[in-house]
């Protein structure tokens, strides 16, 4: 769709909300987009879902990607901010080089599709160049030069020659590839502050796919084609209805919502029966499931992610949720009781596990995420001399609400307590694995609250208060934008990110729209100038 | 024939292997190393032969200070409830209490740790911060790790925990939590016992080949960068060159170490037990690789990270996880002081594999400086005016063994300098800003 196409699909009319009638319909419309002014740029290292994802479509899906690589690491929570701040330490070039010959070997000895040309001799300098030079240049995202190709096929013949073997020889022509800076990083620099075409397309792919350009894009780039917005558009419409944008879009919330966390989760089988290995790669999956239906099949408001009844059951969830398992074997629709609290994602084990201590729940933990991390309010650590202890439960003091009175009333802690434990106590319903309760020690648990001056009963209202609350959509806008540009927001580019928001907001909130908008935007390909 | 190989002599070790890493052609032989023997069968300890280690063994969210320190200082001094796992080895260590981080203590877990193991302060105070200066043991590493196929070694005793081993700001090196992947990266295929002189592997040099052009490529790019960018890509060249120094060391024959061999293979995973992680099977697994990677001269620097700050693990018999229990554990606290004097297990636990190898007409042991430590002492009220720390060995008889030295709020820095100076590095003073020091602890120093 091209932009302007898209400022008509964005025409809204204005709704009378009960305020004053001025006896005309206004249509809102998205405005011009405002300049943005962003940082220097930072090469960005591939991370590791990207490297494997990158590896597999260069050299053939059918390979095993060596999980022994550089760690990622997290910036605000993101993977996509710590690989453009973090080096590349001695240990993960040791890593990236063997992960190189086993990738490179696996490929060329015995592949399972046939070189493009039959070696004539142990060197074959034409043939190691026919291979070579469409590696290297869908691996770099670029047109490779004479001199570099001559080096690669240099390197191969003289391992040919050591080895006595042709594609022996070939293997470290590719392993060179595949170490090469131009592999992994992703080089967005720019020229007088904009992204270059086969920048851009690099920069494109990455976002919506999280790996390589294809050749259509990769084409597209070399030959200038990717210049104007509706050259641009062309190729995000076709991106976004590609299967690889459902890998992107997961990416993204896995990275958001650190869902990365769940494979190392811990907690007490003594304490949760439930628990075991399965459970955190299982609760991964039902919050992707439903992300990915209600961007894709329902494209609904996504903010319906709080409050949707839908969601996708394994066995070893459903039996969390004590409900029927939709499937025999793996994930399945589910349609959750329509009268109880859980509802969407803050009633999901992705949130409520994570968010806890190995044995019992924790209000504050809850309470900072949903503020950090779906409202994007920082909070201040706590004071590193203070005794935060919780007192035991006791007769007086049953559950958690009674326990960490404290906490809320001692003018020390309260400032910031008050912010995230309300939360927290809202969903306390759900223990520390996200098994619903009504009691705790015996005693009633009182869930309801009050989100930033929004009265809530129990977690779905408050989910509905999150929902509607004047940051949330604002946030999750934000946090894309740090994904997509790999920094995070500087003061230049606050009002480019307001517009990015009413979009959003005028797209009823259409995830998709979001991701096209943003991705056809002058903000998607503008860079800082490198001092 | 046994005779010490004259310090300065035109073939040292170094030499060579700087000429190998050069790509130059290198005809003569290394000498043997029993060369380096004198004739009564003593070693010149610390020297090219038997040289210095150093290593870091490190657990998260402290200790109790109460149950921690002894009353007596120095020669005669008892053993405390925590410090129970070292009877025997009382002899093998010393405790140094007493020591404050001088920073504000504004980042509950990484004021001490950054204060302690580096002499900075952190990047920022979020979760995701950053040591501004390198962690005491690349400090080390910089200086003696250049000769060995390993300049360090990072490892941790579960899959969860990163340490904290940093070469720089935003630049931290990765921790191996597997027995077996470290087993197979230090004692695997390219390994090579003592006095095994097989054929150098044609693939060695290739593979520097390839290096060298990928060496090239990021020295362009650099080039295009911006003044951040050039950092990092500094340290990934720096990366480069020191897998092609490993490589050309691989291409010699290996060190004729009487101490070496090629340890057991350890078992492939230790899947959690009842929900709890095997911490002490993998510690005790890694420990002794470590110990022979020592031995084997394989690296001289090593760091374990038993646990990481604010690690939430559960402990056997533990009711909860671990630093949730330094906050809200009642009373005084029995659980803590159980997984405290556990963690002291496991550091002893080290502490005998490295006495168990024989060097020379000593022990490994008394050729290393091991530093146990923690980021905070009291871990409810993260407190770092009583920083936990215990030195074992006597790194070459430079250091003296089986002290309690109370040090009455000095500088944190002091220990970590006098462990510097320990390593024959020549170093006038550590740490910034009020974490600056420039003496060492003199009742520590023989």
């Amino acid at each position: 769709m091209s932009p302007a196409a898209l400022l008509l699909a964005l025409l809204l009319t204005a709704c009378n909300d009960g305020g004053e009638d001025t006896g005309t319909t206004e249509p809102l419309v998205l405005g011009p987009e405002p300049a943005t002014s962003p940082q220097e740029p930072a090469l960005r290292r591939l991370t590791q879902a990207q490297y494997t994802r990158a590896v597999l479509d260069l050299l053939g899906d059918d390979l095993f990607v060596p999980t022994s690589l550089e760690p990622d690491s997290a910036q605000d929570g993101l993977h996509a901010l710590g690989a453009a701040t973090t080096a590349i330490s001695p240990r993960g070039v040791e890593q990236y080089e063997s992960a190189a010959f086993e990738l490179a070997t696996q490929a060329l000895i015995d592949p399972a599709e046939p070189l493009g040309c039959e070696p004539e001799g142990i060197v074959d300098d034409a043939c190691a160049e026919q291979v070579l030079a469409p590696l290297a240049r869908r691996a770099w995202r670029r047109p490779v030069t004479d001199a570099e190709l001559q080096s690669l096929v240099d390197v191969s013949a003289q391992a040919a020659t050591e080895l006595a073997d042709f594609h022996e020889g070939l293997v470290y022509g590719l392993a060179a590839v595949l170490q090469s800076p131009w592999f992994l990083y992703r080089v967005e620099l720019g020229v007088d502050g904009r992204l270059t075409d086969l920048e851009l397309a690099t920069r494109l792919s990455f976002f919506l796919w999280d790996t390589l350009p294809d050749e259509t894009l990769l084409a597209a780039a070399e030959a200038g084609e990717l210049s104007t917005p509706d050259q641009v558009a062309v190729h995000v419409d076709r991106m976004l209805a590609d299967d690889r944008a459902r890998a992107g879009v997961r990416n993204f919330f896995t990275e958001m919502l650190e869902l990365y966390e769940l494979d190392g989760l811990n907690k007490d089988s003594t304490v949760f029966p439930h628990m075991s290995p399965d459970v955190g790669p299982s609760a991964r999956e039902e919050t992707l499931l439903t992300i990915e239906d209600l961007v894709f099949t329902q494209d609904a408001d996504f903010r319906t992610l709080m409050t949707t009844r839908r969601t996708f059951l394994d066995r070893t969830l459903a039996t969390i949720y004590n409900v029927r398992a939709p499937e025999r074997d793996g994930f399945g629709l589910a349609e959750l009781d329509s009268g109880g609290p859980r509802r969407g994602y803050l009633g999901q084990v992705s949130f409520l596990a994570l968010q806890a201590h190995p044995v019992s729940s924790s209000a504050t933990r809850r309470g900072v995420f949903v503020r950090e991390v779906l409202l994007c309010q920082p909070m201040s650590p706590p004071p590193a001399d203070v005794d935060t202890s919780i007192p035991e439960p006791d007769a007086d003091s049953p559950t958690l609400r009674e326990r960490i009175a404290t906490h809320l009333e001692d003018p020390s802690c309260a400032g910031c307590h008050q912010l995230t434990d309300y939360i927290g106590l809202g969903l306390e319903q759900f223990d520390g694995l996200g098994l619903y309760r009504t009691t705790e020690n015996g005693a009633d648990i009182d869930p309801s609250g009050d989100l930033d001056g929004q009265a809530f009963a129990d977690a779905w209202g408050l989910g509905a208060a999150l929902r509607d609350h004047s940051a949330f959509a604002p946030c999750l806008v934000e946090t894309l934008w740090r994904y997509g540009a790999g920094h995070m927001l500087l003061g230049g580019e606050r009002e480019a990110l307001n517009w990015l928001v009413d979009g959003f907001e005028l797209s009823d909130f259409s995830f998709e729209t979001l991701l096209r908008t943003y991705a056809t935007s002058e903000a998607f390909r503008t860079v800082g100038m490198i001092e | 024939m046994r005779r010490f190989w004259p310090k300065g002599a035109p073939l040292s070790r170094r030499a060579v292997l700087r000429g190998l890493a050069r790509g130059a052609v290198v005809t003569v032989a290394l000498p043997p190393l029993e060369a380096m023997f004198d004739g009564h069968g003593l070693v010149y300890a610390c020297d090219s032969v038997l040289p210095v280690r150093f290593g870091l063994f490190f657990w998260g969210n402290g200790n109790l200070p109460d149950r921690w320190t002894p009353t007596d200082e120095g020669e005669l001094w008892t053993l405390t409830e925590q410090l129970q796992p070292f009877d025997g080895l009382q002899h093998l260590i010393s405790v140094i209490t007493g020591l404050e981080v001088k920073f504000p203590n504004e980042s509950p877990h990484g004021t001490g740790l950054a204060g302690f193991l580096s002499g900075s302060p952190l990047s920022n105070l979020g979760d995701d911060s950053s040591f501004t200066a390198p962690s005491l043991d690349q400090i080390i590493a910089a200086e003696i790790g250049g000769e060995t196929v390993y300049r360090s070694l990072e490892t941790a005793a579960h899959s969860s925990t990163s340490g904290r081993s940093f070469n720089g700001e935003n630049s931290q090196n990765p921790v191996e939590a597997s027995p077996l992947a470290l087993y197979e990266r230090v004692f695997g295929e390219t390994f090579r016992e003592p006095g095994e002189t097989t054929e150098v592997d044609p693939t060695l040099g290739l593979r520097r080949s390839v290096l060298d052009g990928v060496m090239g490529d990021v020295d362009a790019l650099m080039a295009q960068v911006g003044a951040a960018d050039k950092a990092r890509l500094e340290q990934h060249f720096d990366g480069i060159r020191d897998l092609e120094m490993r490589l050309a060391r691989l291409e010699e024959d290996p060190p004729d170490l009487e101490s070496c061999s090629v340890p057991g293979t350890p078992a492939d995973s230790y899947p959690d037990q009842e929900g709890r992680p095997q911490l002490s099977a993998v510690s005790r697994a890694t420990c002794d690789l470590l110990a022979m990677a020592l031995a084997c001269d394989q690296t001289r620097v090593f760091s374990h990270w038993f646990t990481d700050p604010v690690n939430d693990l559960l402990f056997p018999d533990a009711t909860a996880g671990h630093h949730d229990l330094t906050h809200n554990e009642a009373g005084d606290q029995p659980e803590v002081n159980a997984i405290t004097v556990q963690v002291m297990e496991e550091f002893a636990y080290l502490v005998r594999a490295l006495d168990a190898v024989d060097e020379g007409d000593g022990t490994l042991l008394e050729n290393c400086a091991v530093l146990a430590t923690s980021e905070v002492s009291l871990g409810q009220t993260h407190a770092i005016d009583e920083m936990p720390a215990i030195v074992a060995g006597s790194a070459c008889g430079r250091l003296v063994q089986g002290l309690h030295i109370r040090q009455r709020r000095e500088n944190a820095t002091r220990l970590p300098l006098t462990l510097i100076r320990a390593m024959g590095i020549n170093q006038a003073s550590w740490g910034v800003d009020e974490a600056e020091e420039t003496q060492g602890i003199s009742e520590l120093e023989a």
